[in-house]
């Protein structure tokens, strides 16, 4: 039925047709309207549709999950920002971070926020490792998913890693220094590693480069891929639930 | 299985009316892949355990994950946003001076999560801390579903399982701690950080 024949205004009904157009459905008044929006949105479609209650419980998943995904989101923006005013360069490095903390509008808070996120991040993904571990979830048909999250916190790692030495201050190249020193104890492989890790054999301007390459587009990209593997294979494995 | 769930769960109706084949995640979650617990000709503790076939119907209720479940992740990530910019407004993030290779700090520490790979260093040969134990720790991880026959999830039949990994948290927590608060010059032991002189009066 056409707008004119039920008497609405065009501007409304090119608003409706718009509106609808982007969201199928409308608010969620009942299971059924709130299944039907789940199945015909992208981004809600990363749950299934429907799920047992004891499988989202808090008290059962404690959210570490979903809050670990939260932090790479918040990690990817803030990270986004900082790299407007940052040169991956030994002599720009450093005055870049100054400049962030003391003349760019809300660069400090930026800067922080990027720090506390990346360490809690660690640490919401180990304990999302220790959860699952706990309650027995990696167990058939869940073992390749178990796998991938552990990659996925040995990319949390290395992406905490790689932009530890990014500020270039004395914090920075000592701790990738001590850091990448332990690459060198590898029998045969070891200092080729280390050589290829810090472009040279002392963490300066070939190891600056390549960690921020690493920071800000490859780790990332295998951390998005993974995680995109890992909560698929979420939903097609099946849930746990309560124990 | 599918009659018995059916009534319990307030959404289950959905799937079982059956909306032109779009609610088939819907039925799937309702009715459940597994083979039914209840079965004729079944034995053995399966049976008498009367009580756990009861947890299995209440389990099976489903709730829809929009808006329940997208509301609790939006709940726990604002929790998580808001706690964070109180943490950034109060402090800010450690910044020292300019990077110079001619001037070693005292002690040089990793970051916080591989200093216990660093305490290790104090306690094994470098290519047992460095790179067998990380390596051990690692493989060891991506194997342990495959290893682990036990099928059963319930904590009381995991007992072995349970002590190995608390074993290796404790450890791994542990070393992280004592690398990152009693080790002081040169990465020798150091009480003084945490505690203070004793017998001297604090500067603060």
């Amino acid at each position: 039925m056409s707008a004119e024949s039920r008497g609405e205004n065009p501007i409304t009904a090119l608003g409706r047709q718009v509106w609808g157009s982007i969201f199928r459905h409308g608010l969620p008044v009942s299971d059924k309207v709130a299944a039907r929006t789940a199945l015909t949105n992208f981004f809600l479609h990363v749950h299934p549709v429907r799920v047992k209650r004891s499988a989202i419980r808090v008290s059962y998943t404690l959210c570490l999950g979903g809050l670990s995904f939260f932090l790479f989101i918040l990690l990817t923006i803030s990270g986004l920002f900082l790299m407007f005013y940052y040169v991956p360069s030994t002599n720009q490095a450093y005055q870049n971070i100054q400049d962030l903390q003391f003349v760019a509008t809300f660069g400090l808070l930026m800067r922080n926020l990027h720090r506390w996120a990346a360490d809690a991040m660690v640490i919401t993904v180990w304990l999302h490792m220790a959860r699952v571990f706990y309650q027995g979830a990696y167990k058939p048909p869940r073992e390749f998913n178990w796998a991938i999250g552990t990659l996925l916190l040995l990319t949390t790692l290395l992406l905490s890693f790689s932009g530890y030495l990014l500020p270039w201050d004395q914090l920075a190249i000592w701790a990738i220094t001590v850091g990448t020193n332990m690459a060198k104890y590898a029998p045969i492989v070891g200092p080729f590693t280390h050589y290829v890790l810090l472009g040279g054999r002392t963490v300066s301007q070939g190891a600056l480069i390549r960690f921020y390459v690493l920071h800000v587009i490859a780790l990332p990209l295998v951390g998005f891929v993974l995680m995109v593997i890992h909560f698929w294979r979420v939903r097609k494995d099946g849930f746990t639930g309560g124990l | 299985m599918a009659t018995l769930t059916g009534p319990t769960g307030p959404g289950t109706g959905a799937g079982a009316q059956g909306d032109g084949g779009r609610g088939d995640g819907a039925r799937r979650a309702a009715v459940g892949s597994r083979p039914p617990v209840v079965r004729p000709g079944v034995s053995g503790p399966e049976l008498a355990a009367a009580p756990l076939v009861v947890r299995r119907v209440e389990e099976e209720e489903t709730v829809v994950t929009f808006p329940t479940l997208v509301w609790k992740e939006f709940l726990a990530g604002l929790g998580m946003f808001v706690l964070l910019l109180a943490v950034s407004v109060q402090i800010n993030a450690p910044l020292l001076q300019i990077a110079n290779p001619a001037i070693t700090p005292n002690p040089a520490k990793a970051p916080w999560y591989f200093v216990g790979l660093q305490e290790l260093l104090e306690h094994f040969p470098p290519v047992m801390a460095g790179v067998m134990f990380p390596t051990f720790v690692i493989v060891g991880m991506l194997v342990t579903p495959y290893l682990d026959r036990n099928p059963s999830r319930r904590p009381q039949d995991r007992k072995v399982a349970i002590v190995m990994f608390t074993v290796y948290l404790c450890l791994a927590v542990t070393f992280v701690l004592v690398g990152q608060l009693f080790r002081g010059l040169g990465f020798n032991w150091d009480w003084t950080q945490i505690f203070g002189h004793p017998g001297l009066q604090s500067p603060y």
